[in-house]
């Protein structure tokens, strides 16, 4: 199979440029954008790749259309995925909530900028974790991958589509203005190297019955897709394990999407990913995300040579949040310290998790400028006076 | 101002180029960025500019370095390299006060002291094209300091600009590097 | 035409424990569904090739009870999946059944980019004139003066003509029949289910509960009488005046052509882009 892009090397290339070489060789063959900054070039990039291997590459009407698009592919049988910002993330609320309740795997890439509303187009934020996790209405759960590289964007949007496949579950890639537009070396495997998942399909014909149920005990439905003669039927609906609506039985509805909550919490273990950094002695413990997580890291560096027992905590994975490990960390901590390019997100989730073990503190900065570890190291150093 | 001299020197370097928008800033960031990817080193390009294609300030940062490198932007650099005086006057309070500063001298009126050629000048006459400006200058930048190989350099400019293009921007570039060892 | 008893018809082609539908005494849909499933078996097209997809409203529930791979989406979007579902796996078939609200209102941006592109589908369009499932909320198909729960005292807007749209928009074919015009509905549908690109029939179907009441046309026979009346065909309405076709509405076939569809376009495209990089065969 023929790539169009250098694949077994390393390129200097864009997070954006990354993202869209990192989806096809995960195997994404479908593609439904709209243009906007700082994302475009997530999509055009899959416009130039697309029809080369004989992939689809759409510009829709709008980006509820670029969802609604890829939803419809990932039924069709392929795996899909749309890119926006801001604004388009806002509109795509309403089918993203369709493809958790429908139980359709897809990957819907974030690339941050300043908001609210058209705010600062070119510049970095990380202002839309809560609307990631919670920006659909009703109760519902997905998941949400944080990169703070060029090589992590990379990586995690092959991660993205696996966990998608697996979970039949849309999965949020969360970066930003930064991380899409600058430039690294990243490091492409050879396609061989990889390993790929793709949906469970049913086993038989009993099985292609429920594709709503939790047939295998595990949670996660057998998908039967369009056009192999299983006659689906697929709703956003309340509906049984057949998949007929069924709105106004209060067990039917409970018992649905408490199986689709349970689906991603239940697997914490398997979806969460984290790195630490000197934590084991820290007794300042910074709490980072996305591009933020490298001047953390700095920043604890920084800290460890003026004596400072610093360690960092660097979240992959927003959302399932593992509130227990936040626990076990705060125990031995004095301060914990959350960094982000917001007024205050993850703070809330982390504070939470602390539960009173520890001080939990926010630095934030908004505006598009990422923290500098001379801010944080200064924000510490004062706070310890 | 300290000329720093081979790669040996240090364990990372700061590199701002600002100029104006249509000069080409970006690109030769990218392909400065590119050649010291080509030798194995780490390295972040970064750009900013204003909302017009044309006119406004356009700036490249490159972090380079052999280690993994932690800073996202140019807080301190060690190298300014100003194209023209709206660049320069945006981005000069960034450069260290023992940074080296280059400038296009027909171009940039400094207020400290400096290394530089008429880089436009020399642009114009000896390709007769204006716009290979941040060819010539990043060839004086190489020559002078040596962050990294020539010949990586042209592999990277060859990879980089528009097609047809590579024959005149690799002689811009070796028109910069001959006036940068002079 | 040979018509084959309906209960074949429903045993062959309802999901039988989805049973019985949620429609009203007297409402059109029904038999809207009866001429697309005469047309697609009297075709003798394949079930396991065929997709229905549909928004939100009365007609979009229809998917809900036929034997078929179906997809019930948001409102008005169905045409937006639909365009990845084709394009993700051409070879499957793609019957969009939707109501006028969901396709001509908050759907239609998504209508006149389907038909620009000339996606391969074939709509069937239910046009009441009202949000049915609602409750009678108006439509942008209500005509002026007519009664809806939120123009209370006849709507003060001008009505869309949904077909006259498509065949603006580029549609390959595009018809108009009332619910009781049986025969030209199932040849009409069967006309654009062989066709390739974008197909719309569009059927003025009878709503009595929530629209026919607050216009005294109180049950289903009313109402179909009262499409006999202000239903006017195409070759009689080409010699009519613009005073004589007030308040008359269109029926008939109003455009049949065969401009490339989006697969074509796709498919051609492709091979212009390995050609362009230099990735022949």
């Amino acid at each position: 199979m023929r790539y169009p892009f250098p694949v077994g090397v390393a390129d200097f290339i864009q997070g954006d440029e990354a993202i869209a070489r990192a989806a096809i060789l995960a195997g994404c063959r479908f593609y439904a954008g709209y243009p906007i900054t700082p994302a475009s070039e997530i999509f055009e990039a899959m416009s130039l790749y697309m029809p080369l291997v004989d992939g689809v590459s759409l510009q829709m009407e709008d980006e509820i259309g670029s969802i609604a698009a890829v939803i419809g592919a990932s039924w069709a049988g392929a795996k899909a995925m749309t890119a926006t910002s801001g604004p388009g993330f806002s509109l795509m609320m309403e089918n993203l909530g369709y493809a958790v309740m429908t139980e359709t795997p897809l990957v819907l890439v974030n690339v941050q900028r300043g908001g609210p509303s058209t705010g600062q187009p070119t510049l970095a934020a990380q202002g839309d974790v809560m609307q990631a996790i919670w920006g659909t209405h009703g109760d519902h759960s997905l998941i949400v991958l944080t990169p703070a590289t060029v090589q992590e964007a990379f990586d995690m949007t092959i991660r993205a589509f696996n966990l998608a496949e697996k979970y039949r579950t849309p999965v949020i890639l969360l970066t930003d203005a930064e991380v899409g537009h600058m430039r690294e070396r990243v490091y492409a495997p050879n396609p061989d190297e990889l390993k790929l998942v793709y949906r469970k399909l049913p086993a038989n014909e009993e099985e292609a019955k429920y594709p709503f149920g939790d047939v295998h005990g595990d949670l996660i439905p057998p998908m039967p897709i369009f056009g192999k003669g299983y006659r689906t039927y697929v709703t956003g609906l309340t509906h049984d394990e057949r998949g007929r609506p069924k709105t106004v039985e209060a067990e039917i509805h409970e018992k649905l999407i408490k199986r689709i909550v349970a689906k991603i919490e239940d697997n914490k273990k398997d979806i969460v990913d984290y790195e630490t950094y000197e934590l084991d002695d820290a007794e300042v413990i910074l709490i980072s995300f996305g591009i933020v997580a490298r001047s953390a890291m700095r920043a604890v560096k920084e800290l460890r040579k003026e004596g400072i027992k610093a360690g960092l905590l660097k979240l992959n994975v927003v959302w399932p949040f593992d509130f227990e490990l936040i626990e076990k960390i705060a125990e031995n901590a004095e301060r914990m310290y959350v960094t982000e390019m917001n007024l205050g997100q993850l703070y809330h989730l982390v504070k939470e998790g602390a539960n009173g073990k520890a001080e939990v503190e926010l630095i934030s900065k908004i505006g598009g400028e990422v923290h500098t570890p001379g801010e944080i190291v200064e924000r510490i150093k004062n706070d310890l006076r | 101002m300290r000329l720093p001299n081979t790669i040996a020197w240090v364990m990372k370097m700061q590199i701002r180029l600002a100029g104006i928008g249509g000069q080409g800033v970006v690109l030769a960031g990218i392909i400065l960025g590119e050649a010291a990817a080509i030798e194995g080193l780490n390295v972040i390009q970064t750009q900013d500019y204003g909302s017009q294609s044309r006119g406004g300030h356009s700036i490249a940062d490159l972090m380079i370095s052999k280690e993994p490198i932690y800073d996202l932007m140019v807080t301190k650099a060690d190298i300014l390299v100003a194209l023209a005086q709206l660049g320069y006057n945006s981005t000069k309070d960034s450069l260290r006060e023992d940074g080296l500063l280059i400038i296009d001298t027909d171009l940039v009126k400094p207020d400290r002291e400096c290394i530089g050629a008429p880089f436009t000048r020399l642009a114009e006459e000896k390709t007769g094209l204006a716009l290979t400006v941040n060819m010539v200058a990043l060839g004086y930048l190489v020559a002078k300091t040596n962050i990294v190989k020539k010949e990586s350099v042209e592999k990277a400019i060859k990879r980089r600009v528009p097609r047809g293009t590579e024959e005149i921007n690799l002689k811009a570039f070796r028109i910069g590097y001959e006036e940068g060892l002079r | 035409m040979y018509l084959k008893p309906s209960y074949e018809i429903r045993d062959k082609y309802l999901r039988k424990d989805m049973l019985p539908t949620i429609f009203c005494p007297g409402c059109g849909i029904g038999a809207v569904l009866q001429y697309t499933l005469r047309a697609i078996d009297d075709l003798g097209l394949n079930q396991d090739e065929i997709v229905w997809v549909s928004g939100i409203g009365c007609s979009s529930r229809v998917p809900g009870y036929v034997n078929f791979d179906g997809l019930h989406t948001t409102h008005g979007r169905a045409l937006a999946f639909a365009t990845g579902i084709k394009m993700a796996n051409p070879d499957l078939k793609i019957i969009a059944f939707m109501g006028d609200g969901d396709a001509a209102a908050i759907g239609g941006n998504h209508l006149i980019h389907a038909i620009r592109r000339n996606l391969d589908v074939t709509v069937i369009l239910i046009n009441n004139f009202t949000y049915g499932m609602t409750g009678g909320q108006v439509a942008p198909t209500t005509p002026k003066g007519l009664k809806g729960t939120t123009a209370p005292y006849g709507s003060f807007e001008n009505p869309f003509d949904i077909a006259e749209l498509a065949v603006a928009a580029g549609a390959n074919y595009v018809a108009r029949w009332s619910v009781f015009n049986y025969l030209q509905g199932i040849n009409s549908i069967k006309k654009a289910l062989q066709k390739r690109g974008f197909t719309l029939v569009e059927f003025l179907s009878q709503c009595p509960i929530s629209f026919g009441r607050r216009n005294r046309l109180k049950t289903g026979p009313e109402l179909i009488k009262w499409y006999q009346k202000i239903t006017v065909p195409i070759s009689k309405a080409k010699n009519m005046s613009p005073e004589e076709l007030e308040g008359k509405i269109v029926i008939g076939e109003f455009v049949d052509r065969d401009r490339p569809s989006l697969i074509e376009e796709y498919e051609a495209y492709k091979k212009r882009a390995k050609k362009m990089m230099g990735w022949e065969e």
